[in-house]
């Protein structure tokens, strides 16, 4: 299992336009990820951490170089394409929850499981409400929750679809240090439990020590790391 | 101040503030282009009215018109001419005739034409001038009468004037129908010669106005103040309760446009403003930590309020003027006359509503917004929707006010607010059910149909809103197209294609026999035929009317001279008892007389006829409908009152193209009996009903457009959670076409739902404007059930996707960046 390979780059470079000239963010950077591996993107702000991870997760097409994953070339392929192995291979937490506001948190939770057809999704959305302790709350809506409630909502919904690969946007960056450290662990008891690849990108150091690499992001160049 | 106008104009790049001036432009702009169109068709329907006047404006007086009269509208450069009517006898051929003679101008008629014709009892053609000096125009019957020919003389008092043509219609009298004299025209330079006119004689003088609308305006201002009794200003509006009925249908019709198009600008302004200060929220919280006071949040937010409405303003009444110059040079080349220019002074209504519209719907929010505690920084959770109920009342105050001020009263806004009212609560209820019904029928994600019907559901006050506006948008446009489906078709009805266009009058009893044989043969319509007996109301209640009335002070119509007098045994067709019983042994009269003479039931009329006198209760009141074109009268009595006198019968025909000259032949062997061909009159009217069948349809289409708009907006409203969601699922592994298919589904059932519950509404607001409004009967409208969801799927999804494509481009990295 150790042997997969689940994210691979080569010479990721990115640049954006913008009035000023031409803004290169990401130089050129080479990376693997093995399956099954938890890793932490940490630098300091506007380092491009999360354009990275954008790109990693095929939000956006990178402008040169190439990003695999799962042997699926994200660099070649269309929007359209890409949002449908997104669909397949890909789950996200966003730092700001981005829960639908006019969806209970069960329907927020199985929208990535009906969006795959999945006959079953509002059990395994039940069950894992249950899992992050919020079986109490399934018809909430998110405003009627609070901001750890929300992100342990997103967290459920984040494994819904059963991705093999899970990003995470500084999940506890709108969090007081209590909640943090309960979706820390939730976050981490899932993915084992589920096997799946965590790519997180982190300003906490602590949170990025748990992980087993950590990658430094800095001026657009990516070091492995250790904090 | 520096402060504020740099704040006002980093606002300006916001598309908040985008909305909301783009609104504001829409709202003045749908108003202005409405209340100028519509003013110009006012004014074209004037003119229409102003060919029956034969001017744009007349003084009626009994005395000669001074010359200060004419010397004030000489200096104001208004175009003039003159008439003087009276009686007088023709003598030719040693036969003397008791004419009536209208004496007129070389400039008459100003507005309208002649008709006359060389053949005697023809049809006639139009002719704008007038009669030469030493000319006279004569009516077939007349010359029938005299025994003249074209070519030949007759005498009117002293001078000699040589017959020119057979006069058919007098553009200026053509709504007398019943006068009873044989009419003829004749030079006004003529008169002096004839020395028929002495002083005494009944001679009712006519000073006729046509030019520029503002002048006009300045001349009955200067005028109105001078005329004494026996002296009148006419507008063509006064010309006639018929065209003056079918200019109020239009004005209740076209400011229920209004109405509508004030509705639609309301429901965009609150949308933009609500989301103007959804947004200003945090900034007005974090600049009162900063330490700024209410006052001065006050000014800043007036000021951006105030410059707003200014942009606003100018936008929308620039973009008003043009947009009605755009529907009027459509409409010109399907209209046979050209619409005159609108009045600058119509553009007020545009101004205040958008004024009023900010007022009503941002500055209950502004002060709200102002009163948001700084707390509030730290507890983002606080909202403003708290005194939400408060906001909305005054935004349906000022709705309301403005409503009214359209229409100048209160019975069509009420009528329009239940409507909505009772729409708004059907519209909740149904749309749950129907939203509730969809989710229920689907579940799960994986196709357009699930997400898009499961998103009704989901988005339920959003949604239950957007229904409520999409529903009130489809029904008025159905209303409008029920209104002017049973408008037009009640005006047919009123006039149909049959309808009388001759009548016979001073028929003796011995006539009528042959005269329906004649009419057996041609194969014409006839109404029956009605005794007629001149008689006059000499007492009320025992009061000598000269006594009630004396010299100097005017006397009701009633009592000014002799009319005519006629028994039936059923009420007439178009008459209705209001008061009374009609089969009492007593006098029946007519409703608007009997007002202006004060007459109520029970008052006693004692009636001179043929010298003698009779008193009689007042025993019922009638309404008449003069539309219909058939003999009415305003005094009806007892048959036993007038069995043992001579009467007139009178009758009225419907003679088709082209059976008028057998018709006028066969009649030729009656030359006592007076034809009236009211043909053109009819056709007038048709006419304007014509124009303002196609003026319906462009302001409708005006609406639409308005409403289409509005639409835009309000998908704007939610569009950033749309954005969002669009996002998010295709992040979370949605295709496109996947997102693209949930808009369709979802807006094309907001549009079904929305046409269903639309038809219904109107419906019921129709039974309501029609047996409340316009008075007619009411009628079920099989259209609008099949038009109102036709339109609404169309309408809603095309406008719905187009309004919400950004959602389908949202790059999904967007939700890395926090919305």
């Amino acid at each position: 299992m150790d042997n997969i390979t689940a994210l691979q780059t080569h010479n990721l470079t990115h640049t954006v336009t913008s009035k000023t000239g031409d803004l290169t963010i990401l130089k050129g950077i080479d990376l693997e990820i093995k399956e099954g591996e938890s890793v932490a993107i940490v630098g300091s702000s506007g380092s491009g951490k999360s354009t990275l991870l954008g790109l990693l997760a095929g939000l956006d097409r990178n402008t040169s170089g190439d990003i695999t994953l799962y042997n699926h070339s994200l660099t070649s392929l269309s929007e359209e394409k890409r949002a449908l192995l997104r669909g397949e291979y890909v789950g996200f937490i966003f730092q700001s929850f981005h829960l639908l506001p006019s969806l209970e948190a069960i329907e927020n939770v199985m929208l990535p499981a009906e969006l795959k057809g999945d006959k079953q999704a509002r059990q395994k959305a039940e069950r894992l409400l249950e899992q992050v302790g919020l079986s109490h709350r399934l018809t909430h809506y998110p405003r009627q929750l609070s901001g750890g409630e929300q992100q342990r909502v997103a967290i459920a919904r984040a494994f819904a679809s059963e991705p093999k690969i899970l990003f995470a946007d500084e999940p506890t960056g709108n969090l007081d240090e209590e909640n943090g450290k309960t979706i820390i662990n939730l976050l981490f008891d899932l993915n084992r439990s589920q096997g799946t690849t965590l790519i997180m990108v982190t300003h906490d150091n602590k949170l990025a020590s748990m992980c087993d690499r950590q990658l430094i992001m800095s001026a657009g160049q990516l070091k492995e790391g250790s904090l | 101040m520096n402060f504020a106008l740099r704040f006002i104009f980093r606002e300006m790049r916001s598309s908040e503030v985008i909305t909301l001036i783009v609104a504001l432009i829409i709202s003045v702009g749908t108003v202005t282009s409405i209340s100028l169109f519509v003013d110009r068709l006012q004014l074209s329907f004037e003119q229409e009215s102003a060919n029956l006047l034969a001017a744009d404006r007349l003084v009626r007086s009994d005395e000669p018109i001074l010359t200060a009269w004419r010397q004030q509208a000489t200096d104001l450069g208004l175009e003039q001419a003159s008439r003087a009517s009276f009686a007088t006898m023709i003598f030719a051929n040693n036969k003397l005739q008791l004419s009536q003679i209208s004496a007129v101008s070389d400039t008459y008629p100003l507005k309208g034409s002649f008709l006359v014709d060389t053949q005697i009892f023809a049809k006639g053609f139009a002719s704008s001038q007038s009669p030469q000096q030493g000319q006279i125009w004569l009516s077939s019957r007349l010359a029938s009468l005299l025994n003249v020919n074209i070519g030949q003389e007759v005498e009117v008092g002293d001078k000699k004037l040589t017959v020119s043509k057979y006069l058919v219609l007098d553009p200026g009298s053509s709504t007398s129908a019943f006068a009873i004299s044989p009419r003829a025209v004749m030079n006004v330079a003529d008169v002096a010669a004839t020395n028929v006119i002495i002083p005494g004689s009944r001679v009712r003088y006519s000073l006729m106005l046509a030019g520029n609308r503002d002048k006009l305006n300045q001349y009955e201002t200067w005028i109105q103040p001078q005329l004494k009794d026996g002296q009148r200003w006419q507008t063509p509006k006064q010309k006639g309760q018929r065209i003056g009925q079918t200019i109020d249908k239009a004005e209740s019709f076209l400011l229920l446009a209004g109405t509508l198009a004030v509705v639609l600008s309301g429901v965009a302004m609150a949308l933009a403003s609500s989301r103007f200060v959804k947004r200003h929220l945090m900034q007005v919280a974090v600049l009162k930590t900063l330490g700024a006071t209410p006052r001065v949040l006050a000014k800043l937010f007036l000021l951006q309020l105030l410059f707003l409405f200014v942009i606003g303003a100018l936008g929308g009444i620039v973009g008003g003027w043009l947009i009605q110059e755009g529907i009027s040079s459509l409409l010109s080349s399907l209209m046979t006359t050209t619409l005159p220019e609108p009045s600058v002074s119509k553009l007020w209504l545009g101004i205040a509503t958008g004024f009023i519209s900010l007022i009503a719907f941002c500055l209950p929010l502004i002060i709200r917004l102002i009163q948001i505690s700084p707390l509030s920084v730290l507890q983002p959770a606080a909202r403003v929707e708290k005194n939400a109920l408060a906001i909305y009342v005054v935004g349906f105050i000022g709705l309301y006010g403005l409503m009214c001020l359209y229409t100048q009263g209160f019975m069509l806004p009420s009528i329009m607010t239940l409507a909505i009212g009772g729409v708004g609560l059907v519209v909740s209820i149904l749309g749950w059910v129907m939203f509730k019904l969809g989710r229920l029928a689907t579940s799960g994600a994986t196709s357009g149909w699930q997400i898009g019907l499961a998103s009704l559901y989901r988005r339920l006050t959003p949604n239950l809103f957007q229904l409520l506006v999409f529903t009130l948008i489809i029904m008025l446009g159905l209303i409008l197209v029920g209104i002017k489906t049973s408008l037009v078709s009640d005006w047919q009805a009123q006039l149909p294609k049959d309808a009388p266009n001759h009548y016979l009058f001073n028929v003796q009893a011995n006539q009528v026999e042959g005269i329906n044989d004649i009419s057996q043969q041609l194969g014409l319509t006839s109404s029956s035929w009605f005794p007629m007996v001149r008689g006059r109301i000499t007492k009320v209640n025992n009061d000598r009317i000269e006594k009630l009335y004396p010299e100097g002070k005017s006397e009701p119509e009633l009592f000014e001279r002799e009319m005519n007098l006629t028994w039936a045994d059923q009420v007439g067709e178009g008459n209705k008892v209001v008061a009374g019983d009609f089969h009492a042994n007593g006098i029946s009269l007519e409703q608007e007389r009997a007002k202006e003479a004060g007459i109520t039931i029970g008052d006693k009329l004692t009636l001179n006829i043929g010298g003698i006198s009779y008193t009689l209760p007042v025993t019922s009141i009638r309404t008449v409908d003069w539309g219909s074109m058939r003999p009415n009268f305003y005094v009806i009595v007892p048959k036993q009152l007038l069995s043992h006198y001579p009467a007139n019968f009178v009758s009225s025909f419907f003679i088709k193209a082209g059976q008028e000259q057998a018709f006028y032949k066969a009649m030729s062997g009656y030359p006592t009996v007076s034809i009236l061909n009211v043909g053109d009159l009819v056709k007038q009217i048709q006419t304007i009903i014509g124009q303002l069948s196609q003026a319906i349809q462009l302001v409708l289409l005006c609406i639409l457009a308005a409403g289409a708009l509005v639409l835009i907006a309000s998908i704007g409203s939610t569009l950033e959670e749309r954005r969002e969601e669009g996002a998010l699922l295709r992040v979370l592994g949605a295709r496109a076409s996947l997102v693209r298919q949930a808009l369709i589904v979802e807006f094309g059932f907001l549009g079904l739902f929305s046409g269903i519950i639309a038809a219904i509404g109107a419906e019921a607001s129709l039974y309501g404007v029609q047996t409340f409004v316009f008075k007619t009967e009411a009628s079920w409208h099989p259209l609008l059930w099949a038009l109102g969801p036709i339109i609404g799927v169309l309408l809603i999804t095309s406008i719905g996707v187009f309004a919400s494509r950004t959602v389908l481009k949202v790059p999904p990295m967007l939700l890395l960046r926090d919305f």
